[in-house]
């Protein structure tokens, strides 16, 4: 096999897709792994994305027709790099594939689900929700096909959706495949991960009702997610008339993301139209440190600042509580424009989680530099292994996206060189 | 423009406060977290936010914020901060520039803040007290049992410790009564009183008393109860002293007392809570260095001179009651060096903070900011 020829991309979020679209249209063979069930990563579970903040099948679509249509892309789902050796046009990667009991003659026809008897809580949808343990990751997942959760699966539960699979798609013995690639460039696209919010204890996620992340909000206002659109509360699945927003819940804080996680403002302004478009009498708080609307952004932000049932408030958040004897919840802050304390009582609040790079908890299995906050440093990379949009630093959609392209073009230049 | 205001930064100021052990200042980006975590802060014009711009936009007026004073630095501001800005330590600082500010002369408070005046601050009663004993003829050991009225007599003590006490009372009120009239200057950022002064500053005692402010620290809770120890082992010891001057001047009871009279008892139990709260804060203080910070020289000088007060007094004692004479005398020296010390220098230390903290609770209290 010639390795020159070959690139790896890791990570099959809108970054890695697109690093890797862009090498196979231009010739490269490439290989993407995925750690999760789906393509598509962190973009398919937002409701809307900028900048033209529309559905994220607008982008991924095409995205998933051009890795059908051709045939210099593979990819491995539920895939994880264990071992990288060797340097530049001439790496060893091994790949661990973990077993989906489910192959690929699946018709997504939902029959095993139905007849599943066991759950899982739904970690695409953030835990709002539960899915049987036979379960779709999403309804317009890529690839079209079911996985089944063994580890909630026990006793006859495997047993079940096999008998209910009319297509013989159901292979309860699978085990783990371990994969041997020899390729001559690699990407790196793992993405990032949102900021645990329990590690915030003022902030009362986890132990007050109904606060809530930013990447849930995603979710509760996605018309595939937990509430199929409608933004509802979800202690009583209320439509919530009063809203917060909480910015910097965790970012540029020493004591958790000393960084400016870039995309939360941003966010927590689309979310606010969410909010005001599903419930035209809900009032939105936003408190914020200083609203940072990188570049053609700040036209967004006008916008938003103009409606007159937004409110910005500058002025951090630095305690929630549940109001006595209810579900609604109590944010303090101070107005730092006037000068006083206020208490208001919220229907449901919102953090403004910040973004973690995913090489924080499992580093890269090459010894590479990381930042103390563990984002990759692309100048002390080794060559021919490149980095990719949020791993190097916090970052929206577009600009991962160029900056696939970029990977891309850096890894057939490096390949080009050795041939 | 109507309503502008010129603001007059003074970036020397801002160069004192960061010495003065307040470093961290300029990395505060006002975000609000201190306001809202402190439990002390009232809810209008909440500190210690405030203070923060003033100081780091060198701002003086900032030294008659009684605000400052409000603060019992529980540090639960400085654990939540964000960006590392210590607003306790840079609130500590500015109390402590405030107390120079109203101290008169103000370069004893500098001197009392800064090590190099150290070995001064030690000589200087040392030398007075020797001079008075050797001027009255009595730089020696005296024979027989210990009777520390014997070798420093009552009289010469009261001559020189009744002056000291009565100097640093008259600093005190100076410096607290231009206090009060500063804080209570209109200012834009500032509330005004109201109500009864008599009765208010009953009831803030009460609260001082009872630390019922200081309790509501979660950091530090600890410190309150510490600091409880320690104020009631003075009043304790104020009591004693003050009894014995009786003794000696109207009833003409001879010291030593017995072991077992009330007075000694009394005595005993101040020194017992004396040395249990100092001894808890210092051992406090190290524990809680990594989120509280470790405080500055200016406050464990006064650390020190009471620890020293307690140990001294209890060693003065107990050399007495086994007979050590070569021992007991030195260190009933150095006892009485140590009290001069805690009262001569009181205007200028830490020590202030009994008139300034009263003081500004009693504003709060009569301004209706959550007292």
């Amino acid at each position: 096999m010639n390795a020159d020829n070959k690139i790896l991309v890791i990570g099959g979020g809108m970054s890695g897709l697109t690093a890797a679209l862009e090498a196979a249209e231009a010739g490269s063979q490439v290989i993407i792994t995925e750690a999760g069930p789906y393509l598509g990563g962190r973009v398919a579970q937002l409701h809307r994305y900028f900048p033209k903040l529309c559905p994220p099948t607008c982008g991924l679509e095409i995205n998933f027709r051009r890795i059908k249509e051709n045939p210099n892309i593979s990819f491995y789902t539920m895939a994880e790099v264990t071992q990288v050796s060797g340097s530049a046009g001439n790496f060893d990667v091994t790949i661990k594939v973990q077993p989906r009991y489910v192959n690929d003659r699946c018709v997504a026809c939902h029959a095993c689900a139905e007849a599943c008897t066991q759950w899982r809580v739904n970690d695409f949808n953030y835990g709002l929700d539960k899915t049987k343990a036979a379960y779709l990751p999403y309804d317009m997942a890529f690839p079209q096909q079911y996985v089944i959760d063994k580890s909630a699966c026990s006793g006859d539960c495997g047993q079940k959706c096999l008998e209910a699979c009319a297509y013989d798609a159901i292979e309860l013995h699978m085990t783990p495949q371990t994969l041997n690639f020899n390729v001559g460039a690699v990407i790196m696209a793992s993405g990032w991960e949102l900021y645990d919010a329990t590690k915030m204890d003022n902030l009362g996620f986890g132990v007050v009702a109904n606060v809530i992340t930013n990447m849930q909000m995603e979710r509760l206002a996605a018309s595939n997610g937990p509430t199929g659109g409608q933004i509802l509360r979800p202690s009583d699945q209320q439509v919530p008339k009063k809203v917060a927003f909480v910015q910097c819940a965790g970012s540029r804080d020493e004591n958790h993301l000393p960084y400016c996680s870039y995309i939360c403002c941003m966010a927590s302004l689309k979310q606010a139209t969410y909010v005001r478009e599903k419930a035209p009498e809900a009032e939105v708080y936003i408190f914020y440190i200083d609203i940072r609307t990188p570049g053609r952004y700040e036209q967004f932000y006008w916008k938003v600042r103009d409606d007159e049932n937004v409110h910005l408030i500058r002025g951090k958040v630095a305690k929630i509580t549940q109001e006595p004897g209810t579900d609604n919840v109590v944010v303090v802050a101070e107005n730092t424009a006037t000068g006083d304390k206020q208490s208001m009582v919220f229907d449901m609040v919102v953090l403004a989680a910040g973004m973690v790079p995913s090489t924080k908890a499992s580093p890269f299995p090459l010894p590479l530099s990381y930042t103390p906050d563990g984002f990759v440093i692309q100048d002390l990379l080794p060559p021919g292994v490149y980095a990719v949009g949020t791993l190097k630093g916090p970052l929206d959609v577009t600009k991962s996206v160029q900056d696939g392209t970029g990977a891309a073009l850096k890894s057939l230049i490096a390949l080009g060189r050795r041939s | 423009m109507a309503g502008e205001t010129i603001i007059k930064p003074d970036l020397q100021f801002v160069k004192r406060v960061i010495a003065a052990g307040g470093d961290t200042v300029k990395n505060c980006y006002q975000c609000d977290t201190c306001s809202v975590v402190c439990n002390l802060s009232p809810d209008e014009k909440p500190f210690p936010r405030k203070e923060m711009l003033q100081a780091q936009w060198g701002l003086k007026e900032v030294l008659s914020d009684p605000d400052i004073w409000l603060c019992h630095q529980c540090s639960d501001c400085t654990v939540y901060c964000p960006r590392g800005a210590n607003p306790g330590e840079v609130l500590g600082a500015l109390r402590k520039m405030c107390i120079e500010k109203y101290a008169t002369p103000p370069v004893l408070a500098k001197a009392v803040g800064d090590p190099k005046f150290l070995p001064l601050l030690i000589a200087f009663p040392m030398v007075l007290l020797m001079l008075a004993l050797k001027l009255t003829g009595h730089w020696n050991i005296p024979e027989g049992t210990i009777v520390y009225a014997h070798f420093f007599p009552t009289l010469l003590v009261d001559a020189i410790f009744v002056p000291a006490f009565f100097f640093a009372v008259a600093v005190l009120g100076k410096g607290v009564l231009a206090f009060w009239q500063d804080i209570n200057a209109p200012h834009p950022w500032r509330v005004k009183v109201e109500g009864n002064l008599v009765g208010n500053l009953i009831a803030t005692v009460k609260d001082v008393l009872f630390h019922n402010r200081f309790r509501t620290c979660e950091t530090t809770y600890t410190r309150s109860t510490n600091h409880l120890f320690l104020v009631f082992g003075f009043i304790f010891l104020f009591i004693v002293t003050n009894w014995g001057f009786l003794n000696e001047w109207v009833l003409h009871v001879e010291s030593p007392y017995f072991l077992l009279s009330p007075i000694k008892l009394l005595a005993m139990a101040g020194t017992a809570a004396l040395l249990y709260g100092i001894w808890n804060i210092v051992k406090e203080r190290q524990a809680n260095a990594a989120k509280a910070g470790y405080g500055s020289y200016y406050d464990w000088f006064l650390i020190y001179v009471i620890f020293a007060v307690g140990a001294t007094g209890l060693l003065a004692w107990l050399f007495r009651l086994v007979g050590i004479k070569i021992l007991a005398y030195p260190t009933y020296f150095l006892h009485l060096t140590a009290i001069f010390m805690l009262f001569f220098y009181a205007p200028y230390t830490k020590m202030a903070h009994i008139v300034y903290r009263t003081v500004a609770m009693l504003h709060a209290r009569m301004s209706g900011r959550g007292f």
